[in-house]
């Protein structure tokens, strides 16, 4: 075949490898015996994982007491974590819901894997006012309306903290099917492959028999795009809701409407660093350079930049109400954050997350695999600080000067938050061990896009006139494989 | 769905294709030279391919858009029943709230809109598996071999009218089949 090569787009699978050695690939790392390598991080992850469950076991035996917290500032390391992990979520749902609705076609490679992380961070997420409630176990009962006894005396639905918790639970839920409806051609595909008698039991029952029959595909396609039509809106109403929970409140620092695109804006932000650092290890350590491309790298620096952008207005447009509201106290907040005794927290939150993303601008820069880690690991310190600085510095100077106080964690909270790091790189690694990490069938549908597919979408500079594929470069490209 | 007739046929006559593209022209071909397509088995899903063959759309967007709906609804009744409405039938609890009206709709917007949500996410998928008979423990129907990995297979049915082998196996051979062969149904 003669395919005609654009070079202004470039290709999304480099080197345009057969079919077969596109499952091959994907299929290697589940199928053989994992690397030292992996062995090695896995020791580590579960490390911490277990610490984190000693943690969690001694809070729920000694009671909250064990935490820093005290009665000016009520909220502390447990919220922070809590939107910090479910921040990190969103961009698995902006790459898998958002970007297949916008037809980009670039986050195939990347989507799996951002769902997965997703589903991980969530349940980090949904541990801590877990652990906080003091008595886990009766979760369920305490937010779920159900008929009771007490009266009957139920949920009240005029308080965030119940949005939230109908948020978060359909959140998780409609990612796992999201994820789950994506996987199964994929299972299939493993089934088809097992040798070994329990492997192919496990994935012929994961698989669900889908045979790739193309009157399944067409029912498939549709409902694919549904559920990334239901997930869009859903992820933002996720943060929106969590918002909320601090915006629907009369503490000053809180108490502001721009806190729904601000935190969404953050959780994307966040979200697409911890997809950047996972990605930069994964794609090394399973060796699928070619399929994880330094473009999917690179157009995810630029989202972080885009983001970081948009977080650091909503800063800006925090100071800039609270001197034009003309509100002492909202003011004085504000005063306090830059200037007071935690402004070490706001400046970390600022130079992480406003100034340091601005390195993106160089396109050498964000080609740069150790420059995009880095600033992947900063723009997550940068976004922890960002909801430390929110919850705590606006707690710590209330009202009363006679109850202002300074926010020590103690150690409890600190492996707490570490066991949460070990629960969520311990899923993400046994994930690319037992699932396919990379979408195998989505791969190999857009195999072929920038090699032959490109000139039919708009090209800002292909209006040569009479709809010619873009033939007039030369086709130099290394990768003319077929 | 899943017990199939007993007036359908065993045997199918496969051809297999290497390419997308291969299979697309093949099928759009044996359409117009009226040979009956039992289906098509692709590792993913082909463009153009539901037009070639002659699927409809599918109809699970109303499903979709009904569990919606249902999911409304339900949130609608629970949260004004748990909340406000007082009735022989049952005893609402109203909450004094700071002072909060007891049915206020804006407030209850966030769950009305995650539970419509949950109810056609959740729904529609069990609904796309119920369509195509799919669960744990199924087999798939016919066992074409590379189908889920590099494999295109255009599935001929023998029973339908207007079959005939040589025409097929002549026009597959045109649109570049890498192999043409029997297959029994399980």
């Amino acid at each position: 075949m003669s395919a005609p090569t654009s070079e202004l787009r470039q290709p999304l699978v480099l080197g345009n490898p057969p079919y077969h050695q596109i499952t091959d690939e994907v299929l290697r790392p589940m199928e053989q015996w994992p690397s030292k390598l992996w062995w090695g991080t896995f020791a580590v992850t579960a490390t911490w994982l277990v610490l984190g469950l000693v943690a969690i076991a001694w809070q729920q035996y000694e009671g909250m007491g064990t935490w820093g917290l005290n009665k000016t500032i009520g909220w502390g390391f447990d919220i922070t974590n809590f939107v910090f992990w479910v921040g990190i979520g969103h961009a698995g749902t902006l790459i898998s819901a958002i970007l297949f609705l916008f037809r980009q076609k670039w986050r195939t490679s990347i989507n799996r894997s951002a769902e997965a992380m997703t589903l991980f961070a969530v349940i980090c997420a949904a541990l801590f006012p877990l652990i906080h409630m003091g008595r886990p176990w009766f979760g369920a009962i305490w937010f779920l309306p159900y008929p009771n006894l007490r009266g009957p005396l139920w949920t009240n639905f005029r308080s965030p903290l119940i949005w939230d918790f109908f948020a978060i639970s359909t959140y998780f839920t409609i990612s796992a099917v999201f994820w789950f409806v994506g996987l199964v051609p994929d299972l299939a595909t493993v089934r088809d492959r097992a040798k070994h008698p329990i492997r192919k039991i496990v994935y012929g029952a994961l698989s669900l028999g889908w045979s790739g029959s193309n009157k399944h595909w067409v029912h498939y396609e549709t409902v694919y795009m549904l559920l990334a039509g239901l997930s869009t809106p859903l992820v933002l109403s996720v943060h929106t809701i969590v918002s909320t929970d601090f915006a629907t409140s009369v503490i000053p620092g809180w108490h502001a409407t721009i806190f729904p695109p601000y935190f969404v804006a953050g959780a994307i932000f966040s979200g697409f660093a911890m997809v950047l650092t996972l990605l930069i290890i994964a794609r090394k350590v399973l060796h699928i350079e070619h399929l994880i491309t330094m473009k999917h790298l690179e157009n995810m620096c630029l989202i972080i930049t885009a983001t970081g952008m948009m977080v650091g207005l909503a800063y800006a447009t925090e100071f800039l109400v609270s001197w034009y509201g003309g509100s002492n106290y909202e003011g004085f907040c504000f005063y306090n954050r830059a200037t007071g005794p935690m402004a070490w927290s706001y400046w970390i939150m600022v130079s992480c997350n406003v100034i340091s993303p601005q390195v993106f601008w160089f396109k050498k820069m964000r080609t740069s695999i150790p420059v995009m880690f880095v600033m992947s690991l900063v723009v997550n310190v940068g976004m922890w600080f960002e909801r430390f600085v929110i919850i705590v510095t606006s707690l710590h100077r209330d009202y009363l000067p006679s109850s202002w106080a300074m926010y020590s964690p103690t150690w409890v909270e600190y492996i707490t938050l570490l066991g949460t790091f070990g629960l969520f790189f311990s899923a993400f690694l046994l994930f690319t061990r037992v699932l396919p990490a990379i979408a195998i069938a989505e791969v190999k549908s857009i195999k072929k896009f920038a090699h032959k597919g490109a000139h039919g979408h708009a090209e800002p500079a292909a209006d040569h006139g009479g709809g010619v594929p873009a033939l007039h470069h030369a086709p130099a490209a290394p990768h003319q494989g077929v | 769905m899943s017990a199939p007739a007993a007036a359908q046929p065993s045997r199918f006559l496969v051809a297999y294709f290497l390419d997308d593209d291969g299979i697309l022209a093949a099928t759009k071909a044996s359409r117009g030279a009226g040979l009956p397509i039992f289906d098509c088995f692709t590792p993913f899903p082909v463009h153009g391919l539901d037009a070639a063959q002659g699927l409809k759309r599918s109809f699970l967007t109303y499903v979709c858009f009904g569990l919606a709906l249902l999911g409304f609804l339900i949130s609608l009744f629970m949260q004004s029943y748990t909340q406000a409405i007082e009735t022989p039938l049952w005893s609402g609890w109203p909450l004094i709230v700071g002072g909060k009206p007891f049915l206020p709709l804006t407030s209850f917007v966030p769950v009305l809109f995650e539970m419509s949500v949950l109810f056609a996410g959740v729904g529609t998928a069990l609904a796309l598996f119920a369509t195509c008979g799919l669960y744990p423990g199924k087999k798939p129907r016919f066992s074409l071999p590379g189908t889920t990995d590099d494999r295109f297979a255009l599935v001929l049915d023998p029973a339908a009218a207007g079959f005939d082998e040589g025409k097929a196996r002549d026009l597959c051979q045109r649109h570049g089949a890498a192999e043409i062969s029997w297959i029994e149904a399980n």
